[in-house]
Protein backbone atom coordinates (compact mmCIF):
# COMPACT_ATOMS: atom_id res chain seq x y z
CA UNK A 1 0.00 0.00 0.00
CA UNK A 2 1.32 3.86 -1.06
CA UNK A 3 2.85 5.75 2.04
CA UNK A 4 -0.37 8.04 1.04
CA UNK A 5 -3.10 5.88 1.98
CA UNK A 6 -1.50 4.88 4.99
CA UNK A 7 -1.49 7.93 6.06
CA UNK A 8 -4.93 8.50 4.84
CA UNK A 9 -6.21 5.48 7.07
CA UNK A 10 -4.12 6.83 9.83
CA UNK A 11 -6.06 9.87 9.82
CA UNK A 12 -9.21 7.82 9.58
CA UNK A 13 -8.40 6.18 12.40
CA UNK A 14 -7.30 8.88 14.80
CA UNK A 15 -10.53 10.84 14.00
CA UNK A 16 -9.42 13.58 12.23
CA UNK A 17 -10.47 13.14 8.64
CA UNK A 18 -12.55 15.31 7.30
CA UNK A 19 -16.30 14.17 5.09
CA UNK A 20 -14.00 14.52 1.35
CA UNK A 21 -11.07 12.28 3.14
CA UNK A 22 -13.52 9.94 4.26
CA UNK A 23 -14.63 9.98 0.68
CA UNK A 24 -11.27 9.26 -0.33
CA UNK A 25 -11.54 6.49 1.62
CA UNK A 26 -14.41 4.67 0.59
CA UNK A 27 -13.66 5.34 -3.36
CA UNK A 28 -10.11 3.97 -2.50
CA UNK A 29 -11.97 0.75 -0.99
CA UNK A 30 -14.20 0.56 -3.87
CA UNK A 31 -11.31 0.87 -6.65
CA UNK A 32 -9.86 -2.03 -4.31
CA UNK A 33 -6.92 -0.10 -3.31
CA UNK A 34 -7.35 -0.29 0.29
CA UNK A 35 -8.61 -3.77 1.19
CA UNK A 36 -11.88 -3.66 3.19
CA UNK A 37 -11.55 -6.85 5.38
CA UNK A 38 -8.07 -5.47 6.55
CA UNK A 39 -9.07 -2.12 6.67
CA UNK A 40 -12.01 -3.26 9.26
CA UNK A 41 -10.18 -5.49 11.36
CA UNK A 42 -7.78 -2.58 12.19
CA UNK A 43 -10.45 -0.27 12.60
CA UNK A 44 -12.07 -2.98 15.25
CA UNK A 45 -8.26 -3.22 16.75
CA UNK A 46 -8.40 -0.12 17.19
CA UNK A 47 -11.54 0.72 19.08
CA UNK A 48 -10.27 -3.16 21.22
CA UNK A 49 -7.35 -1.47 22.52
CA UNK A 50 -9.62 -0.07 25.13
CA UNK A 51 -9.78 -3.31 26.93
CA UNK A 52 -6.51 -2.78 28.40
CA UNK A 53 -7.32 -1.18 31.61
CA UNK A 54 -5.07 0.47 33.62
CA UNK A 55 -5.17 0.19 37.68
CA UNK A 56 -5.31 2.81 40.29
CA UNK A 57 -2.11 4.30 40.90
CA UNK A 58 -1.32 3.80 45.12
CA UNK A 59 -1.67 6.85 47.57
CA UNK A 60 1.94 6.42 48.13
CA UNK A 61 2.45 8.35 44.80
CA UNK A 62 0.90 11.06 45.52
CA UNK A 63 2.79 11.52 49.22
CA UNK A 64 6.05 10.87 47.24
CA UNK A 65 5.48 13.70 45.07
CA UNK A 66 4.31 16.14 47.64
CA UNK A 67 7.19 14.97 50.04
CA UNK A 68 9.79 15.56 47.03
CA UNK A 69 8.06 18.98 46.33
CA UNK A 70 8.04 20.50 49.99
CA UNK A 71 11.96 19.12 50.04
CA UNK A 72 12.62 21.19 46.92
CA UNK A 73 10.82 24.15 48.64
CA UNK A 74 12.44 24.02 51.89
CA UNK A 75 16.31 23.28 49.40
CA UNK A 76 15.48 26.58 48.02
CA UNK A 77 15.07 28.44 51.56
CA UNK A 78 17.81 27.22 52.61
CA UNK A 79 19.39 30.88 53.22
CA UNK A 80 21.59 31.94 56.25
CA UNK A 81 18.69 34.13 57.06
CA UNK A 82 16.10 31.45 57.22
CA UNK A 83 18.41 28.63 58.92
CA UNK A 84 18.81 31.12 61.71
CA UNK A 85 14.98 31.71 61.97
CA UNK A 86 14.33 28.22 61.62
CA UNK A 87 17.09 27.05 64.86
CA UNK A 88 15.40 30.22 66.81
CA UNK A 89 12.32 28.34 66.13
CA UNK A 90 13.21 24.71 66.72
CA UNK A 91 14.28 25.93 70.00
CA UNK A 92 11.17 27.77 70.88
CA UNK A 93 9.50 24.24 70.05
CA UNK A 94 11.59 22.57 72.28
CA UNK A 95 9.23 22.48 74.55
CA UNK A 96 7.36 19.76 72.82
CA UNK A 97 10.31 17.56 72.78
CA UNK A 98 9.54 16.39 76.20
CA UNK A 99 6.45 14.51 75.29
CA UNK A 100 8.33 12.93 72.37
CA UNK A 101 11.05 11.37 74.82
CA UNK A 102 8.49 10.86 77.03
CA UNK A 103 6.95 8.58 74.76
CA UNK A 104 9.85 6.90 73.58
CA UNK A 105 10.65 6.51 77.02
CA UNK A 106 7.47 4.61 77.47
CA UNK A 107 8.52 2.14 74.47
CA UNK A 108 11.76 1.31 75.92
CA UNK A 109 10.35 0.48 79.21
CA UNK A 110 7.01 -1.32 77.60
CA UNK A 111 9.62 -3.56 75.94
CA UNK A 112 12.00 -4.09 78.59
CA UNK A 113 8.46 -4.95 80.81
CA UNK A 114 6.76 -6.84 78.45
CA UNK A 115 10.07 -9.11 77.63
CA UNK A 116 10.19 -10.13 81.92
CA UNK A 117 6.93 -11.24 82.08
CA UNK A 118 6.92 -13.07 78.88
CA UNK A 119 4.91 -13.25 75.98
CA UNK A 120 1.13 -13.27 76.33
CA UNK A 121 -1.66 -11.88 74.55
CA UNK A 122 -2.92 -9.02 76.88
CA UNK A 123 0.85 -7.67 77.06
CA UNK A 124 1.50 -8.01 73.39
CA UNK A 125 -1.87 -5.81 72.72
CA UNK A 126 -1.04 -3.23 75.79
CA UNK A 127 2.47 -2.60 74.27
CA UNK A 128 0.90 -2.17 70.68
CA UNK A 129 -1.52 0.49 71.89
CA UNK A 130 1.33 2.30 73.55
CA UNK A 131 2.84 1.91 70.82
CA UNK A 132 0.13 3.50 68.82
CA UNK A 133 -0.18 5.95 71.35
CA UNK A 134 3.42 7.40 71.06
CA UNK A 135 3.03 7.44 67.30
CA UNK A 136 -0.40 9.24 67.41
CA UNK A 137 1.63 11.98 70.31
CA UNK A 138 4.66 11.99 67.67
CA UNK A 139 2.04 12.78 64.88
CA UNK A 140 0.80 15.78 66.51
CA UNK A 141 3.64 16.90 67.92
CA UNK A 142 4.99 17.72 64.02
CA UNK A 143 2.14 18.79 63.18
CA UNK A 144 2.34 21.73 65.29
CA UNK A 145 6.30 21.82 64.25
CA UNK A 146 7.34 24.91 61.77
CA UNK A 147 8.44 22.97 58.95
CA UNK A 148 6.69 21.90 56.54
CA UNK A 149 8.48 18.95 55.02
CA UNK A 150 8.17 17.77 59.05
CA UNK A 151 4.02 18.35 58.94
CA UNK A 152 4.15 16.51 55.58
CA UNK A 153 5.53 13.70 57.37
CA UNK A 154 3.26 13.66 60.55
CA UNK A 155 0.23 13.38 58.43
CA UNK A 156 2.05 10.61 55.95
CA UNK A 157 2.50 9.07 59.82
CA UNK A 158 -1.39 9.33 60.36
CA UNK A 159 -2.35 7.32 57.24
CA UNK A 160 -0.56 4.66 58.38
CA UNK A 161 -2.33 4.18 61.40
CA UNK A 162 -4.30 1.37 61.84
CA UNK A 163 -7.22 3.29 63.94
CA UNK A 164 -6.70 7.12 65.64
CA UNK A 165 -8.36 8.39 68.62
CA UNK A 166 -10.39 11.88 68.33
CA UNK A 167 -7.28 13.87 69.60
CA UNK A 168 -5.34 12.61 66.71
CA UNK A 169 -8.27 13.69 64.27
CA UNK A 170 -8.86 17.04 66.11
CA UNK A 171 -5.03 18.07 65.43
CA UNK A 172 -5.48 16.62 61.71
CA UNK A 173 -8.71 18.70 61.46
CA UNK A 174 -7.21 21.84 63.05
CA UNK A 175 -4.26 21.45 60.25
CA UNK A 176 -6.80 21.24 57.57
CA UNK A 177 -8.37 24.47 58.76
CA UNK A 178 -5.07 26.32 59.33
CA UNK A 179 -2.26 25.10 57.85
CA UNK A 180 -0.49 27.46 55.38
CA UNK A 181 0.95 24.60 52.90
CA UNK A 182 -1.61 23.55 50.18
CA UNK A 183 0.31 20.51 50.13
CA UNK A 184 -0.08 19.93 53.88
CA UNK A 185 -3.71 20.61 53.41
CA UNK A 186 -4.04 17.95 50.26
CA UNK A 187 -2.34 15.52 52.30
CA UNK A 188 -4.48 16.22 55.29
CA UNK A 189 -7.89 15.47 53.30
CA UNK A 190 -6.77 12.24 51.83
CA UNK A 191 -5.16 11.31 55.51
CA UNK A 192 -8.77 11.82 57.32
CA UNK A 193 -10.62 9.61 54.14
CA UNK A 194 -9.54 6.98 55.36
CA UNK A 195 -11.50 7.71 58.88
CA UNK A 196 -14.29 8.75 56.94
CA UNK A 197 -16.91 6.49 58.70
CA UNK A 198 -16.26 8.88 61.78
CA UNK A 199 -19.07 11.33 62.42
CA UNK A 200 -16.11 13.79 63.39
CA UNK A 201 -14.70 13.45 60.67
CA UNK A 202 -17.27 13.97 58.15
CA UNK A 203 -18.44 16.75 60.25
CA UNK A 204 -15.40 18.45 60.69
CA UNK A 205 -14.87 17.78 56.34
CA UNK A 206 -18.27 19.87 56.09
CA UNK A 207 -17.03 22.79 58.33
CA UNK A 208 -13.87 22.54 56.52
CA UNK A 209 -15.20 23.98 52.90
CA UNK A 210 -15.81 27.59 54.06
CA UNK A 211 -12.06 28.06 55.05
CA UNK A 212 -10.67 27.21 51.81
CA UNK A 213 -9.50 29.47 49.18
CA UNK A 214 -7.02 27.12 47.32
CA UNK A 215 -8.44 25.66 44.36
CA UNK A 216 -6.62 22.37 44.78
CA UNK A 217 -7.79 22.17 48.08
CA UNK A 218 -11.18 22.56 47.42
CA UNK A 219 -11.21 20.25 44.06
CA UNK A 220 -9.28 17.42 46.51
CA UNK A 221 -12.08 17.82 49.28
CA UNK A 222 -14.78 18.17 46.80
CA UNK A 223 -13.52 14.72 45.66
CA UNK A 224 -13.39 13.72 49.23
CA UNK A 225 -17.44 14.71 50.28
CA UNK A 226 -17.92 12.34 46.90
CA UNK A 227 -16.25 9.54 47.93
CA UNK A 228 -17.70 9.34 51.37
CA UNK A 229 -21.36 10.60 49.95
CA UNK A 230 -21.24 13.52 52.41
CA UNK A 231 -24.62 14.92 50.84
CA UNK A 232 -24.63 17.58 53.79
CA UNK A 233 -22.04 19.11 52.31
CA UNK A 234 -23.79 19.69 49.54
CA UNK A 235 -25.34 23.37 50.84
CA UNK A 236 -21.56 24.32 51.83
CA UNK A 237 -20.05 23.89 48.38
CA UNK A 238 -22.99 26.30 47.54
CA UNK A 239 -22.54 28.99 49.76
CA UNK A 240 -18.58 28.46 48.36
CA UNK A 241 -19.98 29.44 45.23
CA UNK A 242 -22.23 31.98 46.33
CA UNK A 243 -19.91 33.94 48.55
CA UNK A 244 -16.18 33.24 46.68
CA UNK A 245 -14.65 33.93 43.31
CA UNK A 246 -14.07 30.41 42.16
CA UNK A 247 -12.10 30.28 38.98
CA UNK A 248 -14.29 28.54 36.17
CA UNK A 249 -12.72 24.91 35.98
CA UNK A 250 -13.17 24.83 40.25
CA UNK A 251 -16.95 26.36 40.12
CA UNK A 252 -17.54 23.81 37.34
CA UNK A 253 -15.76 21.23 39.64
CA UNK A 254 -17.75 22.23 42.71
CA UNK A 255 -21.09 22.28 40.85
CA UNK A 256 -20.61 18.82 39.45
CA UNK A 257 -19.78 17.48 42.70
CA UNK A 258 -23.19 19.46 43.89
CA UNK A 259 -25.16 17.38 41.28
CA UNK A 260 -24.18 14.31 42.41
CA UNK A 261 -24.02 14.34 46.18
CA UNK A 262 -28.26 16.02 45.76
CA UNK B 1 4.12 25.89 34.06
CA UNK B 2 5.12 29.20 33.38
CA UNK B 3 4.17 30.05 37.20
CA UNK B 4 6.39 26.96 38.29
CA UNK B 5 9.51 28.46 36.53
CA UNK B 6 9.43 31.87 38.05
CA UNK B 7 9.45 30.32 41.40
CA UNK B 8 5.81 29.21 42.45
CA UNK B 9 6.37 25.64 42.78
CA UNK B 10 2.65 25.11 44.54
CA UNK B 11 1.73 25.27 41.24
CA UNK B 12 3.33 21.89 40.20
CA UNK B 13 0.81 20.24 42.96
CA UNK B 14 -2.09 21.31 40.53
CA UNK B 15 0.15 20.04 37.59
CA UNK B 16 0.37 16.56 39.44
CA UNK B 17 -3.42 16.67 40.28
CA UNK B 18 -4.13 17.43 36.47
CA UNK B 19 -1.51 14.94 34.92
CA UNK B 20 -0.46 11.91 37.37
CA UNK B 21 -3.06 9.72 35.78
CA UNK B 22 -2.25 10.35 32.51
CA UNK B 23 1.07 9.79 32.70
CA UNK B 24 0.65 6.76 35.09
CA UNK B 25 -1.66 5.05 32.36
CA UNK B 26 1.01 5.89 29.75
CA UNK B 27 3.78 3.94 31.58
CA UNK B 28 1.62 0.96 32.57
CA UNK B 29 0.38 0.56 29.37
CA UNK B 30 4.39 0.95 28.17
CA UNK B 31 5.42 -1.23 30.94
CA UNK B 32 2.22 -3.34 32.51
CA UNK B 33 4.39 -2.66 35.68
CA UNK B 34 2.61 -0.77 38.53
CA UNK B 35 5.06 0.11 40.73
CA UNK B 36 7.81 1.17 38.17
CA UNK B 37 4.95 2.83 36.31
CA UNK B 38 4.78 5.33 39.46
CA UNK B 39 8.68 5.65 39.71
CA UNK B 40 8.20 6.83 36.73
CA UNK B 41 5.71 9.74 37.58
CA UNK B 42 7.54 10.71 39.90
CA UNK B 43 10.68 10.44 37.98
CA UNK B 44 9.13 13.02 35.27
CA UNK B 45 8.17 15.70 38.46
CA UNK B 46 11.70 15.42 39.94
CA UNK B 47 12.51 16.44 36.19
CA UNK B 48 9.99 19.00 35.66
CA UNK B 49 11.29 20.47 38.80
CA UNK B 50 14.94 20.43 37.62
CA UNK B 51 14.85 21.45 34.18
CA UNK B 52 12.03 24.23 34.58
CA UNK B 53 14.00 26.73 33.66
CA UNK B 54 14.53 25.33 30.44
CA UNK B 55 10.80 25.81 29.90
CA UNK B 56 10.02 28.12 27.29
CA UNK B 57 6.38 27.95 27.37
CA UNK B 58 5.98 27.95 22.98
CA UNK B 59 4.77 24.86 22.46
CA UNK B 60 2.28 22.50 24.46
CA UNK B 61 2.79 21.84 27.97
CA UNK B 62 1.48 18.18 27.22
CA UNK B 63 3.95 17.87 24.55
CA UNK B 64 7.02 18.69 26.94
CA UNK B 65 5.59 16.58 29.68
CA UNK B 66 5.55 13.77 27.35
CA UNK B 67 8.66 14.54 25.62
CA UNK B 68 10.54 13.87 29.39
CA UNK B 69 8.43 10.99 30.34
CA UNK B 70 9.63 9.41 27.03
CA UNK B 71 13.51 10.17 28.09
CA UNK B 72 12.63 8.77 31.56
CA UNK B 73 11.43 5.59 30.45
CA UNK B 74 14.13 5.43 27.71
CA UNK B 75 16.89 6.16 30.79
CA UNK B 76 15.56 3.46 32.76
CA UNK B 77 15.31 0.71 30.25
CA UNK B 78 19.35 1.85 29.09
CA UNK B 79 19.91 0.86 33.07
CA UNK B 80 17.37 -2.47 33.42
CA UNK B 81 19.24 -3.42 29.91
CA UNK B 82 22.98 -3.03 31.72
CA UNK B 83 21.68 -4.54 34.95
CA UNK B 84 20.05 -7.85 32.95
CA UNK B 85 23.38 -8.24 30.95
CA UNK B 86 24.47 -9.26 34.22
CA UNK B 87 21.75 -11.86 35.00
CA UNK B 88 21.95 -15.62 33.62
CA UNK B 89 18.31 -15.71 33.50
CA UNK B 90 15.28 -13.93 35.08
CA UNK B 91 11.96 -15.05 35.52
CA UNK B 92 10.78 -13.74 32.91
CA UNK B 93 7.76 -15.70 30.58
CA UNK B 94 9.45 -17.25 27.69
CA UNK B 95 8.52 -16.89 24.26
CA UNK B 96 6.22 -18.75 22.96
CA UNK B 97 4.68 -19.70 26.47
CA UNK B 98 1.71 -19.38 27.13
CA UNK B 99 0.27 -17.32 29.85
CA UNK B 100 -0.41 -18.88 33.19
CA UNK B 101 -4.38 -19.55 33.20
CA UNK B 102 -4.74 -18.31 29.67
CA UNK B 103 -6.78 -21.70 28.85
CA UNK B 104 -8.67 -21.06 31.35
CA UNK B 105 -10.13 -17.24 30.95
CA UNK B 106 -13.45 -16.19 28.91
CA UNK B 107 -13.08 -15.10 25.80
CA UNK B 108 -12.85 -11.30 26.81
CA UNK B 109 -10.12 -11.64 28.84
CA UNK B 110 -7.91 -13.93 26.14
CA UNK B 111 -8.15 -10.92 23.99
CA UNK B 112 -7.11 -8.53 26.59
CA UNK B 113 -4.51 -10.73 27.21
CA UNK B 114 -3.55 -10.85 23.60
CA UNK B 115 -3.56 -7.34 22.80
CA UNK B 116 -1.33 -6.66 26.19
CA UNK B 117 1.45 -9.59 25.15
CA UNK B 118 1.17 -7.91 21.11
CA UNK B 119 1.70 -4.20 22.71
CA UNK B 120 4.34 -5.53 24.81
CA UNK B 121 5.99 -7.13 21.27
CA UNK B 122 6.07 -3.86 19.01
CA UNK B 123 9.16 -1.71 19.27
CA UNK B 124 8.84 1.08 21.47
CA UNK B 125 8.46 4.30 18.64
CA UNK B 126 5.87 2.66 17.52
CA UNK B 127 3.60 1.76 20.95
CA UNK B 128 4.37 5.22 21.94
CA UNK B 129 2.81 6.56 18.87
CA UNK B 130 0.03 3.75 19.65
CA UNK B 131 -0.68 5.12 23.21
CA UNK B 132 0.01 8.60 22.85
CA UNK B 133 -2.84 9.03 19.71
CA UNK B 134 -5.19 6.24 21.13
CA UNK B 135 -4.88 6.91 24.85
CA UNK B 136 -3.81 9.95 25.45
CA UNK B 137 -5.41 12.12 23.13
CA UNK B 138 -2.29 13.62 21.18
CA UNK B 139 -2.31 14.69 17.40
CA UNK B 140 0.19 13.26 15.04
CA UNK B 141 2.41 16.57 14.71
CA UNK B 142 2.07 16.58 18.91
CA UNK B 143 3.48 12.94 18.67
CA UNK B 144 6.51 14.24 15.61
CA UNK B 145 7.39 16.55 18.22
CA UNK B 146 8.24 14.35 20.94
CA UNK B 147 9.61 12.05 18.65
CA UNK B 148 11.80 14.19 16.31
CA UNK B 149 10.55 13.22 13.33
CA UNK B 150 7.76 14.71 10.96
CA UNK B 151 4.31 14.35 11.14
CA UNK B 152 4.08 12.14 8.09
CA UNK B 153 6.69 9.56 9.82
CA UNK B 154 4.00 9.35 13.01
CA UNK B 155 1.36 8.93 10.42
CA UNK B 156 3.24 5.54 8.73
CA UNK B 157 4.42 4.75 11.96
CA UNK B 158 0.79 4.14 13.65
CA UNK B 159 -0.13 2.20 10.70
CA UNK B 160 2.24 0.16 10.12
CA UNK B 161 2.35 -0.93 14.35
CA UNK B 162 -2.05 -1.19 13.74
CA UNK B 163 -0.62 -3.46 10.96
CA UNK B 164 1.78 -5.41 12.92
CA UNK B 165 -0.38 -5.52 16.30
CA UNK B 166 -2.96 -6.96 13.68
CA UNK B 167 -0.52 -9.52 12.61
CA UNK B 168 1.04 -10.58 15.86
CA UNK B 169 -2.20 -10.62 18.18
CA UNK B 170 -3.26 -13.15 15.17
CA UNK B 171 -0.11 -15.49 15.63
CA UNK B 172 -0.34 -15.19 19.46
CA UNK B 173 -4.05 -16.53 19.34
CA UNK B 174 -3.08 -19.63 17.18
CA UNK B 175 0.01 -20.30 19.01
CA UNK B 176 -1.94 -20.27 22.73
CA UNK B 177 -4.67 -22.23 21.14
CA UNK B 178 -2.47 -25.18 20.10
CA UNK B 179 -0.32 -25.48 22.90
Amino acid sequence: MSEKNQKLIADYLQGTLDDEGKKQVEELIAKGDIDFIDFRAMEQLHDELDMIQVPEPSKGMSSRFYTMLEEEKENIRGSIQEIIREKLSEFLNQVTMPRVAYAFILLIVGGFVGNQMGNNDSEIKELTSEMQTMREMMMVSMLEGPSTTDRLKAVNISAQLPSVDQKAIRALLFTLNNDESINVRVQTIEALTRWGDDPMVREGFVKAIANQDDDIVIVTLADAMVELGVKNSANEFQRLIDEKDLTGATKQKVENTIAVLL
Amino acid sequence: MMKVKDGDLDKLGLLFERYNRPLYSFFYRKTFESQLSEDLVQSVFERMLKYRTTYSGTGSFTTWMFSIARNAHIDHYRKEKRRREDEILDEEQIPGEVPAGYAEMDERNQKKMLLEKAIEQLDEDKKEVVLLSRFEGLRYQEIAEIQGVTESAVKVRMFRAMKELKQIVTTLSEEYSHE
